[in-house]
């Protein structure tokens, strides 16, 4: 029986690696969006509107 | 193929708000309550195994063996992600301001998730399990999961991607950390696991049945609560900037705890204490998370008394800093020395699951059910009797649980004691546990009746007011 233990950890290592580099990417994307900066409380508010119901509760 | 958007509703608040038709998130949500009920049976009825291991013990399809994997994975995929699912085609088109992408392709979906969880029922039942916790569907239902995640994350992503506000609320971030992370857990956790042996593939499926939990029904789950909190008391969020913290925060440090289950185990010290490590960090998302909750809740924890959905949001958000606590205390090498694979692992996931995922998707269907087919609740005494319910049943589970893994654990550390006699000491803890769990169930029964006589009714009470 072939050994498949290595190729398959070494798999998952490369979608860790692959995940790990895009929540970096995203990560530094979202600082230059703003999301950290002082605008970045506006959706909080947006989102109790956003609807066809708006505010009802 | 996004559909049009029609301004034809409440135009004097907001002329350009798209009307949604929901029937993706209808048909998930009622199926998920479905297969809550369902699976609530037989939850009672493994707990009533502990008391009583005689119990339907010569049916083949009734073993303990048979029935337990199907309790976890029908509650897991069955009830729970089913539920998130159904909660996020809910809530995506709405933050985003647009209709859902494709309504065709999540009824699609929502069509082919029913065909996986009765095919886990039948799989299960039969004794077609592969024999790993979390991972013991068939690899031709894990193949059909997969297509489903395509056509879940390829309809909200499209929707997130027309969506009409440049910056996005907390929730769709986490909705797409679930997509995502769930791609890379489900993937290494069912099908790279297959081609691993020994302590490298316990090492992969725990990595996935820790990961399971953190990165799939953490981060669904934390967006719902980001969704309903502030909705249902009609407060805005204490700080969308902490909640950024705390995503990426999770995002960071979630995938390297997998590894505190294997702790005094064979495998690298280094590992272990790098699984400790980050089970500590948790602490920070946690609290980021928590304390934002509670201080959107400043001023406004009177509305507890008769608002349903924020009951059960808020003893979610505690139940979710107790397990979160208790996670990072475990998996410290000496408490870990008491209480690995004893009764209060169980106690653990179940305060985990239950009592806060479970709670908060909960909470979003006592929420969304009348607003999405226009009508009130059928009965709010009865909702109240379903938390309640819930929570006692919770508590005594959890806590007699916690209580006798102590027991367990301390038992199982002195070599002078024979194993049966530490099984047989725990009965008492066990009839605590079926008990807990027949007023979980009630709980159960409540709930889904309220919601099926409310959607059954609805055209005979007026729509929730304003």
């Amino acid at each position: 029986m072939q050994d498949h233990v290595y190729p398959s950890i070494y798999f998952s290592y490369f979608f860790f690696a692959l995940m790990a580099g895009g929540a970096l990417y995203f990560f530094v994307k979202s600082l230059k969006s703003g999301y950290l900066g002082r605008n970045s409380e506006e959706p909080k508010h947006r989102m109790l509107e956003d609807d066809e119901q708006g505010g009802i509760r | 193929m996004p559909e049009e958007t029609n301004s034809s509703v409440n135009p004097s608040a907001a002329p350009s708000w798209p009307v949604h038709e929901d029937t993706t998130a209808k048909w998930f949500l009622i199926s998920s309550i479905a297969y809550f009920f369902i699976v609530g049976i037989i939850a009672v009825v493994i707990a009533a195994k502990f008391v009583w291991p005689s119990l339907l013990g010569t049916v083949q399809y009734l073993t303990y063996g048979r029935l337990r994997p199907l309790h976890v994975n029908g509650m897991l995929f069955g009830w729970l992600l089913a539920a998130d699912m159904g909660l996020t085609y809910f809530m995506v088109p709405r933050l985003c301001g647009v209709k859902l992408w494709s309504e065709k392709l999540g009824v699609a979906t929502a069509a082919l998730w029913n065909v996986i969880v009765l095919g886990a029922v039948v799989s299960l039942l039969m004794g077609w399990n592969q024999g790993l916790e979390y991972a013991e569907l068939p690899l031709a239902l894990d193949v059909l999961v997969v297509v489903a995640w395509i056509m879940f994350g390829a309809n909200i992503f499209l929707t997130i991607a027309s969506r009409k506000y440049d910056q996005m609320y907390v929730s769709i971030w986490y909705i797409m950390g679930t997509i995502l992370w769930t791609a890379f857990v489900y993937l290494t956790g069912n099908f790279a696991v297959l081609f691993a042996t020994g302590v490298n593939q316990a090492n992969l499926n725990w990595m996935y049945v820790h990961n399971a939990v953190g990165l799939i029904f953490t981060p669904v789950g934390l967006a719902i609560a980001y969704y309903f909190i502030p909705k249902s008391s009609n407060t805005p969020l204490y700080s969308h900037k902490l909640s950024m913290i705390g995503f990426w925060a999770l995002a960071f440090v979630y995938v390297w705890t997998g590894a505190h289950h294997m702790i005094h185990g064979p495998i690298s010290q280094w590992l272990q204490t790098i699984a400790i490590a980050f089970s500590l960090m948790l602490l920070i998302p946690v609290w980021a998370v928590v304390y934002n909750f509670f201080a959107t809740m400043k001023g406004q924890w009177y509305q507890l008394k008769d608002n349903i959905a924020l009951k059960f949001l808020m003893s979610g958000v505690v139940f979710y800093l107790l397990t979160c606590f208790q996670g990072p205390m475990h998996s410290l090498r000496s408490v870990n020395a008491i209480v690995s694979k004893t009764d209060w692992i169980p106690g653990h996931a179940h305060m985990a699951v239950l009592g806060a995922f479970s709670f908060f998707a909960i909470a979003g269907t006592y929420w969304m059910i009348p607003r999405v087919f226009k009508t009130s609740l059928f009965s709010e005494g009865l909702a109240n009797w379903s938390f309640w319910f819930m929570m006692i049943g919770g508590l005594g589970f959890f806590v007699t649980l916690r209580l006798g893994g102590f027991w367990q654990g301390w038992q199982w550390n002195n070599v002078a004691i024979p194993f049966i006699d530490t099984v047989v000491a725990l009965k008492p803890v066990w009839i605590v546990r079926f008990f807990s769990g027949i007023l979980m169930f009630l709980g159960i029964v409540s709930f889904s009746y309220n919601i099926m006589a409310t959607i059954l009714g609805a055209k005979d009470r007026p729509a929730v007011a304003a």
